[in-house]
């Protein structure tokens, strides 16, 4: 029943839309359905010589991957122990509230410097925003791991390395998870703005940027709806995951 | 302290309040308004939506409006008042970091060989050349604007007869050169090295045309010398405008110079329309890995340049006199294209050519509405060359915000 329900808004949506795009009669502001549909129905054909729209996704996707994986290898391991250790964390937590509220692309100028033009720069932006929601979900999900289980496993004679690996990282993983998800979507988003820096030649943001540039309106939305689809699917493979691995969350005592 | 915060606060509120009338009183001061759009990307958007009443771009962003009817081009640059001012003008340039060219000077001036080239090439083949840029920058590709699809071959033939190829760096064109330092100067983007300069210092600053010289000598004499072979690639910036037209022909007509002149820039990938990663041949050996860095405006690439991401780059000549004015260790070394760029004003305008514009740009100030032109930057050749024939014509500028 809800998959059915949640068709209708994007429809009627679209029905607006073309309606709006008559109205309106200037395809700068808002191109007919009719230009972008074909756009998106042919995903594999070249556009403006920066390569099909699949072709971008994939070039997006990896650089996507290689950014969050990254910020999961070294997001979870810091957010376990900063959750962990009261110590830790009175050490980091400054630290990194000072650099959360930070947009990852201010980071541009100084990530070009560093890394160069190119893949690594953008791994950079992609990994900082994803950095911190995997972080600050990890350190909740461990802090949230209840009290009376870590005592119940060491009354049991289990040792600390025991009770992190046994109880408290299988008791956060459910909040991890949730972190890898917010993390996953803040990286997809932040791989079209990285895709905007200078020296970037393909992936689905530096397309719609392009198109930009001859003002073919139509290709930035069908950029901007490939964009989205992507997300959602991603979302959902994440959410599927939950549904499947940590169901038992909320029937726990 | 209840009275010192309620009298901060009533001060605070004062301040705002006189700021926002001299805001508003400032506002008929001016007869035209200038917005920046860091690069050509917005104009048409903007143009389109009746936020602006007209542009200044390089080509072949000159050439969308008229195309996609949403605007009408009233001057070419080189067109520009006063008579004759800006006939030639210099426009984009081939640059090097200086670290570079000294520990790589048989490159460079390969380099120069491979840009002086591919110009003579477009300019006994100025149809296929305005083809493979078409190629190069949409991929042949159609552009769609509502009902209206035009080919990008078509655009690129419109703009290509309004930019002169050259590449000699001559005492005139250094002269040229000089205009936007003086420029550049009054506008108060040129603040270091550069403030005080003589003319002989000036240019003793910004050119070495060694390199041309070189190359020259290698084209006239028909042999190439062969640099050392690289091991880590070179980082080249460029933009992705029609005036570096001679670097895409280098590249895409790789064969041919290989065959006829044993030097070429050879595509990796000879399926990629825009490619990235491009090998330096000479004498059939492979010398150098190029990694081609395409960007949206000049500046970007002089950032780069700064920070040593790219070592060479093709850019319009006002990024490259800032960034040497504001130390970064670089040197024009040849000119790559005069003229080339143009000033569009929306369908609506009654302007048809300079004259008509000056007259209706003072109409609009006249009833307290002046006109919005946007250029690409904030002393970018655009921005330079529009100010000057506004105030030549008797219009004063202000910089605008959306």
């Amino acid at each position: 029943m809800r998959r059915p329900l949640g068709i209708i808004l994007p429809l009627l949506i679209l029905v607006v839309w073309e309606i709006a795009a008559r109205l309106i009669g200037n395809q700068f502001i808002l191109p007919r359905l009719e230009t972008v549909v074909p756009v998106l129905l042919s995903p594999a054909t070249d556009i403006l010589g920066t390569g099909s729209l699949l072709h971008n996704a994939a070039v997006s996707l990896i650089r996507v991957g290689a950014g969050f994986l990254v910020a999961i290898a070294i997001a979870v391991p810091l957010g376990i122990g900063m959750g962990w250790s009261p110590r830790l964390d009175a050490f980091a937590d400054t630290t990194v509230q000072l650099f959360r509220p930070i947009p990852p692309l201010a980071w541009g100028p100084l990530a070009i410097a560093w890394f160069s033009v190119g893949l690594n720069s953008m791994v950079f932006i992609i990994f900082l925003g994803a950095f911190f929601p995997i972080l600050l979900n990890t350190i909740d999900g461990v802090r949230g791991v209840k009290k009376t289980w870590v005592e119940v496993a060491r009354t049991l004679g289990a040792s600390e390395g025991q009770v992190l690996a046994k109880v408290v990282l299988p008791g956060a993983a459910p909040t991890i998870w949730t972190g890898l998800r917010v993390g996953f979507g803040i990286a997809w988003m932040c791989v079209i703005a990285a895709e905007w820096l200078p020296g970037t030649t393909s992936g689905l943001g530096y397309l719609t940027l392009y198109a930009y540039n001859f003002g073919q309106m139509h290709f930035i939305i069908a950029g901007m709806i490939t964009i989205g689809i992507i997300g959602i699917a991603f979302d959902l493979l994440f959410r599927s995951v939950e549904d499947r691995w940590f169901a038992w969350r909320g029937s726990e005592r | 302290m209840k009275g010192t915060r309620f009298l901060l606060i009533a001060c605070l509120a004062a301040l705002l309040l006189v700021a926002a009338c001299t805001t508003t009183t400032s506002k008929a001061t001016y007869d035209v308004g200038i917005l920046y759009t860091k690069g050509t990307g917005p104009m048409p958007t903007l143009l389109a939506t009746n936020q602006i009443d007209g542009y200044i771009a390089w080509q072949p962003f000159v050439e969308v409006a008229p195309v996609a009817n949403i605007g009408k081009v009233i001057s070419y640059s080189g067109n520009l008042p006063p008579d004759d001012r800006w006939k030639n003008h210099p426009c984009c340039v081939l640059t090097s970091r200086t670290d570079f060219m000294s520990s790589n000077p048989v490159f460079v001036d390969d380099m120069g060989v491979a840009t002086i080239l591919g110009t003579q090439y477009l300019n006994a083949h100025e149809a296929e050349a305005a083809d493979i840029t078409a190629d190069w920058l949409a991929g042949k590709g159609n552009f769609t604007y509502g009902n209206i699809t035009v080919s990008s071959v078509d655009i690129l033939e419109r703009s290509f007869p309004t930019v002169k190829f050259v590449n000699e760096p001559s005492e005139q064109w250094m002269a040229g050169q000089l205009e936007f330092v003086y420029a550049l100067r009054e506008l108060g983007t040129i603040n270091g090295k550069l403030r005080n300069t003589t003319d002989i210092e000036t240019k003793a600053l910004l050119f070495d045309t060694g390199p041309y010289n070189q190359a020259m000598a290698m084209i006239n004499t028909s042999s190439i010398t062969v640099p050392p072979v690289m091991p880590n690639p070179i980082g080249v910036g460029y933009l992705l405008s029609d005036h570096h037209a001679s670097l895409f022909v280098a590249v895409k007509k790789w064969q041919y110079f290989n065959d006829t002149y044993g030097i070429a820039l050879k595509p990796e990938d000879p399926t990629a329309t825009r490619p990235d990663l491009v090998d330096l041949m000479v004498k059939g050996k492979k010398v150098a890995t190029l990694k081609l860095v395409p960007a949206d405006a000049g500046p970007q690439l002089m950032q780069l340049a700064a920070t040593n991401a790219i070592q060479m780059a093709y850019v319009g000549n006002p990024p490259a006199i800032s960034a040497i004015d504001q130390g970064t260790p670089l040197k024009i070394l040849m000119a790559l294209n005069n003229e080339g760029s143009g000033v569009v004003v929306s369908e609506a305008s009654p302007a048809t050519d300079w004259n008509s514009f000056v007259l209706w740009a003072q109409q609009r100030a006249a009833a307290g509405n002046p006109i919005k032109m946007a250029a690409p930057g904030k002393g970018s050749i655009q921005d330079v060359m529009l100010r000057y024939s506004l105030e030549e014509s008797g219009l004063s500028v202000k910089e605008v915000q959306a």
